[in-house]
């Protein structure tokens, strides 16, 4: 695959979301153009992965860590703006872009009327390009910005045919989000003043060089902790959370599960296990931070779910527990004093657990808005005996339950397992033991949903009544999709660990990915070191660099 | 310069929280936009004082440390640009709001739900 077509990454997702704005009056063919655009966007993805899985091309050429770069414009690297896939990013992207064709499928076939006209398709693929936009980009800046348009999209997906409660719901949602960028962007411009780039891989550079980071960048660093954990519902910042995914319908609240977290957890890997991973003076202040931040937002969470009684509180409460398993590999890796080869494993669980929990929660959420059309209420004390009624839901939502629960034939086993076994052999026992309790718990609130919704005699008006057969063939479709990536990543997960151990290893030695951006001259240790810009002087002192040949035409004397 | 703006962003992040923590919808977003604004005078100070530098223009003669930083600016348009459609998408959402329940106060709100 070529360096340039990993833009296409966004100018799929793009071009079809303008398309569908063109097309609002005709929803049929916006559902159309949505499936076509979608499936060549899985396509893409999929191709971007084996290219940089193998680190080779078509044409034999061996790429520096297999990671595919393209600088806008032409701009030499610390100046324009990077975009760049390692495995980590095509990993993300390949099973992101599946979840939302997946998503997609039971759109067609189950949202609400009120959604599907006009321009819900549109903020569907909008919401995709911000996603994959802050997956492939090299930029702090040029992050925000994707966090801006992938949040815009959501929260007009909030808004969209809302009811007055929801209304009051997304409030809480759009103003603690806004307050969230408005940090980042304050974070953005306090780093760049510190350091005199916002190249991630610039960054990643000054963070290597022994003293080269200013220790006044340190507070900055740790308010950019604040602001990702807000976007990844991590413990302080969570409680925005359960109180606004549970009024979205299923679709939209599986596609939001599915996605908008797990962006804030890889962003958390990004740049605490790459760009700071290697400077001590960060990792000394954030590792304990988020080891405690871990192993209370997985048990808080988890206690949070086994006290609810609607299947979709219960799920979204369990968003928030899962990240902390996410966000344990990251503490893990980033502490002093670990060896890199535990680094490696438990980042590599990390992303494990991201790219299995995005199937898996999307699924268990699209399944509880089938349950929800079968029974008529997703209330839990209201509704039973869906086993009889819907055989096929019932046992594709067992597969998805038992696999978050962690049962060892099923994806989040290995995730768990490998978490816990760098966990035990590291010395943190504290946390190991938060995540065997959560396991266990989260098994309880899954049988739960299981015993009561699917297993006890039929309840409710709606259950009873035989003449209510909703149409579910579409959202079947989409949820077996999802439970075949699950259980592929729980058969087949030996090839699936191997891609994100080959991911965790080029995070926790940046080297090939500073080579890759900015040119093999620039990584610290090798003969080549420069001297200028090892942080705090202004990009423009640094512009000597760029040869004449890349200036603007019209600036050349 | 160096003592003004950051006096100027701690008054205007300060007015902004208070009109945010606000029960009435209306003072929330004038919060909200007064924030952007304050995130900007962030950006604009991490480009250092101004004071006795060229514009940056590129000329191959001249020292390019007297030259005002560019990008903090070329990063503010953009987060004007940003902070505006966000605007637009509040002060929308606050008249959907208004025509669903007649009423613009975060309490009446929660009232209406049950």
């Amino acid at each position: 695959m070529p360096n340039h077509l990993i833009i296409l990454f966004v100018l799929l997702p793009m071009a079809a979301g303008i398309l569908t704005i063109l097309m609002h009056r005709w929803p049929r063919v916006q559902r159309a153009t949505g499936l076509v655009f979608l499936t060549a966007n899985v396509g893409v993805a999929l191709v971007a992965l084996t290219t940089v899985y193998h680190g080779v091309d078509p044409s034999g050429k061996v790429r520096v860590g297999g990671i595919l770069v393209s600088q806008m414009g032409n701009w030499p690297a610390p100046f324009g703006i990077t975009v760049a896939v390692d495995t980590l990013s095509a990993v993300m992207l390949a099973i992101e872009s599946i979840v939302c064709l997946a998503v997609f499928i039971y759109c067609i076939s189950q949202l609400p009327n009120r959604f599907s006209g006009g321009y819900f398709y549109s903020l569907y693929h909008l919401l995709i390009f911000g996603v994959q936009w802050s997956f492939i980009t090299g930029d702090l800046f040029n992050l925000f910005v994707a966090f801006e348009i992938m949040l815009m999209a959501s929260y007009a997906m909030f808004c969209v045919g809302t009811t007055r409660d929801q209304m009051r719901q997304a409030y809480k949602y759009i103003l603690l989000n806004l307050v969230g960028s408005t940090l980042f962007v304050s974070c953005v411009g306090l780093l760049y003043g510190q350091l005199g780039t916002l190249n991630m891989a610039d960054i990643t550079r000054i963070a290597m060089t022994p003293g080269a980071l200013p220790p006044t960048a340190v507070p900055v660093i740790a308010m950019l902790l604040i602001v990702f954990g807000l976007k990844a519902a991590i413990f302080p910042v969570w409680h925005w959370l359960p109180d606004t995914y549970h009024t979205l319908p299923g679709a939209i609240g599986g596609l939001f599960a599915g996605l908008l977290t797990k962006v804030g957890a890889y962003v958390l890997i990004r740049v605490f296990v790459m760009i700071f991973g290697m400077s001590e003076a960060v990792t000394e202040v954030i590792s304990p931070v988020i080891l405690v931040a871990a192993g209370v937002t997985m048990f808080v969470g988890v206690l949070g779910a086994v006290s609810m009684h609607t299947v979709r509180r219960i799920l979204s409460i369990h968003i928030i527990s899962q990240i902390g398993y996410m966000i344990m590999g990251i503490g893990i890796a980033i502490t002093l004093g670990v060896t890199t080869e535990s680094k490696e494993l438990a980042v590599a669980g990390a992303i494990f657990f991201i790219i299995h929990n995005m199937v898996v929660k999307c699924c268990l959420f699209l399944c509880g808005g089938l349950m929800a059309e079968h029974a008529g209420s997703d209330d839990l004390q209201k509704i039973g005996g869906l086993l009889c009624r819907a055989p096929w839901l019932a046992a594709l939502f067992l597969i998805a339950a038992m696999s978050l629960a962690g049962l060892p034939p099923l994806s989040g086993f290995f995730g768990k397992w490998v978490l816990l076994y760098e966990g035990f052999r590291g010395g943190f026992y504290v946390v190991s033991g938060f995540a065997i309790a959560t396991s266990l718990l989260t098994l309880f609130s899954m049988l739960k949903i299981w015993s009561y919704g699917f297993w006890s005699p039929p309840a409710g008006d709606h259950v009873t009544a035989p003449e209510v057969r909703p149409r579910t063939g579409g959202g079947i479709l989409g949820i077996c999709i999802l439970v075949a990536v699950a259980m592929s990543m729980g058969l087949g997960a030996r090839s699936y660990l191997n891609v994100s151990l080959a991911a965790a290893k080029s995070l926790v030695n940046p080297a090939p990915y500073v080579s890759a951006v900015l040119g093999p001259e620039h990584v610290p240790n090798s003969r080549l070191v420069r001297s200028n810009g090892a942080g705090g002087e202004p990009i423009i002192s640094r512009m000597v660099d760029i040869t004449p040949k890349s200036k603007p035409k019209s600036l050349t004397p | 310069m160096t003592v003004l703006t950051p006096i100027m962003v701690g008054v205007i992040f300060a007015v902004s929280v208070y009109l945010i923590l606000g029960r009435e919808l209306k003072s929330v977003c004038m919060g909200m936009f007064l924030l952007g604004h304050g995130a900007n005078l962030v950006i604009i100070a991490s480009s250092t004082s101004p004071v006795g530098k060229l514009p940056p223009v590129l000329e191959t003669t001249l020292d390019l440390s007297r030259l005002v930083d560019p990008l903090p600016h070329a990063l503010i348009l953009t987060a004007i640009v940003i902070g505006f459609a966000v605007q637009a998408f509040l002060l929308t959402l606050l008249v959907l709001t208004w025509r669903r329940g007649r009423t613009l106060e975060l309490n009446d709100l929660a009232v209406q739900e049950h």
